[in-house]
């Protein structure tokens, strides 16, 4: 189990570590800004036209703003530890908040477009592996290069194009029916099957090819009990952990997606952020992504580990 | 008996490189094609469809787009292929140290190169572009940080596995220095190694730029870039398809040229055989 | 003939070119008896097995017939007919035994599916020295020798009259290659018919029964083990049979003692943590003399080749160019670099892939400034037989062989004083390996130079070394 714990570690140590940087990113971004801090908080709090210098003198003091850099610094890494983001400067709500709000709705995303497709790649994947160069193999290739050369927005404006504007079957934004979901997760399940049928694809071919397949009919077992005991094992290390990997690269996809669909997510709420310099909600979101990141890796690694003992032995070593 | 050289015989270039260097043109010579001014508003002539005048219709303020895609090339493209040239060269030349310094350089670069990783892709990009907004420098600085690490593991995985080779020992042992053995020796696989990599980057930077052209973090209007195009076609979807339809296929057809360019060079990376 | 267990009539393989790879070979194997095929690499005696089984790679084109066990013979054109006698008449012991077993299974559940009884599998593994522990294992913790010898243990608990085992002993230490002709032996002597395909000349001499040496796809010559080993009749069997190390002609020297080109005092060595790999060795490498350095496998052969030529720094103990000491001061390294050099095992890796070999013998210059390879090259080429125009290849498209002359001119290029040569012939068939080691022994003599000669193979250093250290094994 020692290797089991390594790699946990070296996860936490690493989700750690982003954490880290991201808080330490924010606050070089806030100082670095132009324009006086205690100001620009002023005018948040209280609003722009009724910032007095004497207010944005009393937030210095309260805040601490006229203490050195490093102090500050530290304070600010000691409050991101304690899990204290403080407000967000638009709503004014705890930052927990807002996050727990948005981040189910990306959940609910993410998990629905990550199942679709695979629903789509693993049938298309696994029909392609058994006859290399054969119709579908073509075909399925020709399918993955040209949705991996469309930029996400490109196929929720094509989904969009068709399925809402031309035939309105399904409405174009927002999330508040089941209907709304549909073109998001399509959107998003098909910029992932792009990548992930050439890996079940490979997968299966290298498989099938595998000298042990031959072996073990030489044994004497027929060709579907081979695939069924020697096959489908080996096959899927590489799709498992391919998958799971892939749901920590959704992130990059959801983020264009919620903003295009108007959909309250994570990454739209991270957009807006951004947009209006809300510095504790963006460290909030950003918080919460490299943390997931570091988990869906995490469960990557321990899904390889458990299908395939050799990972146990390398991660001993 | 003498020793016979045969000249050096020019390799044939693969096909894939034509549009390729159909790319390159349009990125260096767009805005000279553009026919008309790309940011000359006419808010007489808005969303219109094409014409002789217009041949790819107006937007929203009645700039011509035929001239807003040529203009944009140089943003969409020329940046993205900035991006993978500078990052890979960042990348190679950090790979090539760790592949040749102690083990203390080695860890402390391979393992920043991690932390990188740790990051999903566009989030540095977007906390840079979206904190220092707008230019072209924090929109480099964010992807280049997000980029540089593959390169560089790339560069010292193949320089690690080189200089293991008998060819390395064979000419320390005949008395080559060491920037020699990395020039001959290393250096030609590790670009090798690093050259599909950096065409498929070349396509996924393009991506990630109109990506935050497209969000509203990238390049800001009325610069021509073809994501921030798009972001300002969009609520006009439904009365201007010709238009959003544009900036949608210079970007897919770039990328893909690409990606298939990528992966020709990946499966033969000699450039197309020896004889 | 009625006997045969196993019949392959007029077989002939043919690549996508029409260029016969195997052409009309016809021989059996008796009943309960032994056939062995002997061969160079690519001479075809590989994919005579695979046509057995039906297995030959897509694109060959294959004719003949072959007959098992009576049954009536089957055209090598039709693998699925042959596929149906797999397991229950003919079982394959392949060439590389770790890639035949499932990685992510363990060996007890992998042998149950080949047919053996959950109780007989710790019988049967105990048959071949394996540790009942070894069912529980998985395939990727046996070493090579260990997974063949649980697919022989699968392979004796199906009942197929017939194995086939291709190059048994491929990749196998010394011992290890004794381990193997006792296992295939006992499964001889269990009553099984055996075709045993193989480069190695020990096997051929071990086994029993008959004899088939393949050349270039033919069946060279052909009969019972003993008689065609003792009195060869074609003239390829006798050039191969001689270039057995112990028929090689002896060389009477007497070197100058006082003139030594490498030596070394109180030499030791060890990694950090795991103990010493050899201690206060003293060795002497006299000018036209062969110092030959033989052990098992990680006993430190190679790591004493690198000391000596200052590419290691030792534990303990002082290394000496000319009577000069290389490990205390660098300085002596330095002038004295390029007259220290070394063999490569793979020679074809010791060229830069991408580089024709002229561009990297005009390269020297560049580190030689009295050299012009114009004029030194073409001579020593001659001597060394090699054609000139490989000049203009790259190190891809030339033959081990090829490429060992081509890297001992190089080095001679550099005027040595000492060479070590790191198993410089492990990897070359055996009439090539002749042909190299003894056209080294020349030019040792011829130039005065000393050679450390590390290998492990005992029959080749007693033909040419004039002295011998043999290294223990580790701890």
């Amino acid at each position: 189990m020692n290797g089991v714990l390594r790699v946990i570690m070296l996860r936490i140590g690493q989700a750690l570590a982003t954490a880290a940087v991201l808080a330490s990113l924010c606050f070089v971004f806030v100082h670095a800004l132009p324009g006086d801090l205690a100001l620009r908080v002023a005018a948040a709090r209280v609003g722009d036209e009724r910032v007095t210098p004497e207010t944005a003198e009393r937030i210095r003091r309260e805040e601490g703003l006229d203490r050195p850099l490093i102090v500050q610094y530290g304070q600010w890494m000691g409050n991101v530890a304690q899990g204290d983001l403080g407000r967000s400067l638009l709503s004014g709500k705890p930052v927990t908040q807002e996050l727990a709000y948005h981040a189910s709705f990306t959940l609910q995303l993410g998990l629905i477009g990550w199942l679709l497709s695979y629903l789509i790649a693993l049938p298309l994947g696994i029909m392609a592996g058994f006859r290399p160069g054969g119709i579908v193999d073509r075909m399925t290739n020709a399918l993955a290069v040209t949705l991996a050369s469309l930029p996400t927005f490109l196929v929720g404006i094509g989904l969009i194009t068709l399925f809402a504007l031309t035939l309105r079957w399904l409405p174009p934004a927002g999330f508040r029916t089941g209907a709304h979901m549909v073109l998001p997760a399509f959107t998003l399940a098909l910029s992932l099957v792009a990548f992930s049928i050439p890996v079940i694809r490979n997968a299966v071919v290298e498989v099938r090819s595998a000298f042990f397949m031959t072996y073990a009919r030489v044994k004497g077992l027929t060709p579907a009990a081979a695939f069924r005991h020697h096959g489908v094992r080996n096959a899927a290390i590489p799709v498992v952990t391919y998958a799971a990997l892939q749901f920590a690269f959704v992130i990059d996809g959801f983020v264009v997606i919620e903003t295009l669909f108007n959909y309250p997510g994570l990454g739209e709420l991270l957009v807006k952020a951004l947009i209006a310099r809300d510095v504790p909600v963006i460290m909030g979101a950003g918080l919460v992504i490299g943390f997931a990141f570091a988990v869906v890796s995490l469960l990557a690694d321990l899904m390889r580990l458990w299908f395939d003992p050799r990972g146990l032995e390398e991660a001993r070593a | 008996m003498s020793l016979v050289f045969e000249p050096v015989r020019a390799r044939s270039l693969p096909t894939s490189i034509w549009p390729l260097a159909a790319l390159a043109g349009l990125a260096l010579t767009g805005p000279f094609l553009a026919p008309l001014d790309p940011n000359a508003q006419d808010l007489m002539r808005v969303m219109e469809a094409p014409s002789i005048t217009h041949l790819l219709g107006t937007d929203h303020v009645g700039r011509d787009i035929l001239s807003r895609v040529f203009a944009g090339a140089p943003h969409s493209l020329g940046l993205a292929v900035l991006c993978v040239t500078l990052a890979s060269s960042v990348g190679v030349a950090l790979g090539l140290i760790a592949a040749n310094g102690g083990a203390f350089v080695r860890a402390l670069i391979m393992r920043l190169a991690d932390l990188m990783l740790a990051f999903p892709g566009l989030l540095l990009a977007l906390l840079f572009a979206g904190f220092l907004g707008g230019g072209i420098w924090p929109l480099l600085i964010g992807l280049n940080l997000a980029l540089w690490p593959q390169y560089a593991r790339m560069a010292e995985a193949v320089a690690t596995s080189v200089l293991r080779e008998g060819h390395v020992e064979a000419a320390r042992l005949a008395g080559f220095a060491e920037r020699t053995i990395l020039k001959r020796h290393v250096l030609p696989p590790v670009l090798r190694a690093v050259m599909p990599l950096a065409t498929l980057g070349v396509g996924q930077a393009i991506m990630s730029i109109s990506a935050l052209g497209f969000l509203g973090l990238g390049l800001k209007p009325p610069t021509p870039e073809w994501g921030a195009m798009i972001n300002e076609l969009l609520p006009f979807l439904a009365e201007g398809f010709v238009q959003m339809a544009a900036p949608c296929a210079m970007i897919f057809v770039s990328v893909l040229t690409l990606t298939l360019a990528g992966r020709a060079l990946a499966a033969d990376p000699t450039g197309g055989g020896h004889d | 003939m009625t006997e045969a267990a196993l019949t392959i009539s007029y077989l002939s393989i043919h690549d996508r070119n029409g260029i016969a790879l195997v052409d009309d070979v016809s021989l059996s194997v008796p009943r309960g008896g032994v056939l062995t095929l002997i061969g160079e690499t690519g001479s075809g005696k590989s994919l005579i097995a695979q046509a057995v089984f039906g297995l030959l790679p897509a694109g060959l084109s294959v004719s003949g017939t072959i007959t098992i066990s009576g049954h009536k013979p089957i055209p090598a054109s039709e693998p699925k007919r042959l596929a149906a006698l797999w397991r229950e008449q003919i079982m394959l012991i392949p060439q590389e035994p770790s890639a035949a077993l499932d990685p992510t299974m363990r060996v007890k559940r992998q042998m149950a599916l080949a047919g053996l009884h959950e109780e007989a599998i710790k019988p049967a593994l105990a048959a071949f020295d394996l540790p009942g522990s070894t069912g529980d294992a998985y395939p990727f913790t046996l070493s090579g020798g260990m997974a063949q010898r649980v697919l022989v243990a699968s392979a004796l608990g199906v009942g197929a009259p017939i194995v086939v085992a291709d190059e048994p002993t491929k990749g196998l230490d010394a011992d290890r290659v004794t381990q193997a002709i006792a296992t295939l032996k006992r499964l001889s002597a269990a009553g099984r018919s055996l075709l045993v395909i193989t480069h190695d000349r020990r096997l051929a001499e071990e086994l029993p029964g008959e004899l088939a040496i393949i050349r270039d796809g033919r069946v060279e010559e052909h009969g019972p083990s003993a008689g065609l080993l003792s009195a060869p009749q074609s003239d390829y069997a006798r050039t191969w049979l001689a270039a057995d190390p112990r028929h090689w002609p002896r060389c009477h020297r007497c070197c100058d003692m006082t003139s030594l080109a490498l030596s070394a005092h109180g030499l030791s060595f060890g990694w950090p943590k795991r103990g010493m790999l050899f201690e206060d060795l003293d060795l002497h490498v006299p000018r036209g003399g062969v110092l030959a350095i033989s052990g098992p496998s990680g006993s430190g052969k190679s790591t004493l080749g690198d000391i000596l030529l200052g590419l290691r720094r030792p534990t303990a103990g002082s290394v000496e160019w000319g009577g000069i000491n290389i490990v205390a001061g660098s300085s002596a390294i330095k002038i004295h670099r390029q007259r220290y050099q070394k063999l490569h095992q793979d020679p074809i890796t010791a060229f830069v892939p991408h580089l024709n070999f002229a561009r990297q013998f005009l390269a020297l210059q560049d580190v030689k400034s009295c050299l012009s390879v114009a004029r030194d090259l073409p001579p020593l080429l001659e001597r060394l037989k090699v054609n000139h125009r490989l000049m203009n290849r790259r190190p891809c498209e030339v033959s081990g062989g090829e490429a060992q002359r081509l890297a001992l001119a190089r080095i001679l290029l550099l005027d040595p004083i000492a060479i070590v040569a790191d198993e410089p012939t492990s990897r070359l068939d055996p009439v090539v390996q002749r042909e190299t080691m003894l056209l080294l022994r020349a030019i040792v003599d011829q130039r005065g130079l000393g050679l450390v000669l590390i290998s492990h193979d005992q029959t080749l250093l007693a033909a040419i070394a004039d002295e011998h250290l043999a290294l223990s094994p580790r701890p």
